[in-house]
């Protein structure tokens, strides 16, 4: 069996890496792989571009930003499926929520406008920015949140202060009054809720119904030697999704989760990010793990739009080279899932579930909104 | 030059203290210990370089110093070899990674880097043969008190017990430790039933 070493960060969005490991997935695809629990994203971009890993779960932005060339890493890795949907939650102090509730904001833009006003007073009487904190520079909570904060007329890059701190220390510094908010992948901000360190404001779906977020990330060399294994490896995460949608499996999807080989972290706050009304984790391996291209660009436009990187880049190159739906459709084929016929979707626009063109069969789509309306459209020529 | 280390093993962060000043290159360089990276008090420091322990959790902290921050205008970046790509991915294999503040003198960064990884291997080294040592110690104590169970319970010498054991494990193709650890076993086995319950 061919030896293959994988990362993951300890998050509930990790779950099909791991539990492809705890039910047995990898091995029924011929793969001998080896688990790496690592504590930073910093950490598993070096080791994808130096080979100690051969693929990892990452933020779907790490590895656009490698194919922007942004940050220190060397080589060229790829996207062949995503790890699911969703996941993510805002969480701010309790006072910050209080004065939320006192202007009445109940939605997002409403709570994005409050904010504004809460930013204006600070400065108004001299006291210090609002102050967000995010997992990683390049990552969706940063874009999430931006987009969020612009829509209530908010400048991100002026009028808030960002901080970069890991998921476990967010919640101490919201309790010390350091930071006003964060947004992580859970279960941390459900920990942060049940150790009344914070109130979660809300989460992935209410921003985005069908979120992009974290992505199965290969080293190219590696796939380019391993072509087999690559469309193996995304196979045993097919599968392990296709276990995990069974609602008789919840309970052990948490208690899997909560190992200490995993994410290690209390049961009650995996299973309140899990539950219904929580982070919205969709593993759904039909509807939420195609690597669309369309997802790629809506997140390198992301780049562009808060100037992190130029605009001169070949959106829908760099998409292609990263995101790779051509290996998603050889290891789906044959699960008996269906193919989506394109590589892109419009994102957004999509109040009702859809018919998503497919084969053999159309696939029932869930809603696919944004909170402020927006639609990302597929250029057609 | 002022040297920024950041490790959440103290001894082991000592040990890369030691091994930096030793090195006759670095003469005059100031070192700082921090258990964890606090933004806030970088200013107090302005570091030119930082090593940072790839297991602590606030590596994407600094990392993502190379955006200009309020407690850090001076960017930040990590630090790769472009001329010998072995050192990084060295570094990084023993689990550390250098950070260069404004690119600050890179040629003493790659030694730096070097004693730094050099010195982390070691510390792994260490603590395997410690807990090495350890595990003997333990085995051997729990080999001497079996073998005075065997010497009670069957009126035989020293000798002769360590004797005994040694043939059972031969036999069974077992560590005589695994031998010593089944009489103690039993023989408490048999205590608890004299007590009579």
């Amino acid at each position: 069996m061919l030896s293959v070493r994988i990362g993951f960060s300890p998050l509930n969005d990790a779950a099909l890496v791991v539990l492809a490991e705890a039910l047995g997935f990898y091995s029924a695809e011929g793969l001998d792989v080896s688990l790496s629990r690592e504590a930073n994203w910093s950490n598993i971009r070096d080791k994808l571009s130096y080979g100690l890993l051969d693929g990892a779960h990452v933020l779907a932005t790490l590895p656009l930003a490698r194919g922007l060339g942004l940050g220190p890493a060397i080589g060229h890795i790829i996207a062949p499926m995503a790890l699911g949907a969703n996941g993510n939650s805002v969480v701010i102090s309790s006072k910050l929520k209080e004065v939320f509730e006192g202007l009445g904001a109940s939605t997002l833009l409403e709570s994005a406008r409050a904010l504004r006003l809460v930013i204006q007073h600070r400065r108004a009487v001299s006291e210090g920015k609002v102050t967000l904190a995010i997992p990683f520079n390049y990552s969706p909570h940063h874009f999430v949140l931006r987009h969020w904060l612009a829509a209530g007329g908010i400048d991100p890059d002026r009028q808030v202060q960002w901080v970069v701190l890991p998921p476990s220390r967010m919640a101490d510094h919201l309790r010390d009054g350091v930071i006003d908010g964060f947004c992580s992948g859970s279960p941390w901000p459900q920990m942060a809720e049940l150790n009344g360190d914070g109130v979660v404001l809300f989460s992935d779906p209410a921003f985005w119904t069908l979120k992009p977020e974290k992505v199965l990330a290969l080293r190219g060399v590696w796939a380019e030697e391993h072509p087999e294994a690559a469309v193996a490896l995304t196979r045993a995460l097919l599968r392990a999704g296709q276990w995990a949608i069974d609602p008789a499996h919840a309970d052990e999807l948490a208690l899997i989760l909560s190992r200490e080989a995993y994410v290690r972290a209390p049961l009650e706050a995996i299973q309140a990010a899990l539950a219904p009304g929580g982070a919205g984790l969709i593993l759904d391996p039909q509807t939420a793990t195609f690597p669309w291209i369309s997802h790629a660009k809506w997140f390198i436009g992301q780049f562009v739009r808060w100037g992190l990187t130029e605009g001169s880049h070949d959106f829908d190159a760099i998409a292609r080279r990263v995101y790779r739906p051509d290996l998603w459709r050889q290891a789906a084929a044959p699960l008996g899932l269906s193919l989506p016929v394109e590589d892109e979707k419009d994102e957004g626009g999509a109040d009702a579930p859809w018919m998503l063109p497919a084969a053999p069969d159309p696939v029932l789509m869930p809603p696919n909104t944004l909170f402020d309306g927006g639609v990302f459209r597929v250029r057609r020529p | 030059m002022n040297v920024l280390i950041i490790d959440p093993d103290d001894a082991r962060a000592a040990l890369v203290a030691e091994g930096l000043r030793l090195d006759d290159s670095l003469h005059g360089a100031t070192l700082h210990i921090w258990p964890r990276f606090e933004l806030a008090r970088l200013s107090e420091i302005n570091p030119d370089m930082v090593i940072i322990a790839c297991e602590s959790p606030d590596r994407d902290t600094l990392d993502a110093l190379q955006i200009a921050h309020e407690h850090a205008p001076r960017p930040v970046a990590m630090f790769v070899d472009r001329s010998d790509a072995n050192t990084t991915a060295q570094a990084l294999e023993a689990g550390v990674a250098a950070y260069v503040v404004d690119g600050y003198a890179p040629n003493r960064v790659a030694s730096i880097l070097s004693v730094a990884a050099h010195r982390f291997n070691l510390m792994q080294t260490l603590r395997h043969d410690l807990s090495k040592a350890r595990a003997d110690l333990a085995a051997r104590k729990t080999i001497d008190r079996a073998k005075g169970v065997l010497m009670t319970s069957r009126g035989i010498g020293e000798e002769e017990a360590y004797r005994l054991m040694r043939k059972h494990a031969m036999d069974s193709g077992r560590p005589i430790a695994a031998i010593a650890e089944d009489i103690l076993a039993i023989s408490d086995l048999l205590k608890k039933r004299d007590d009579g319950c």
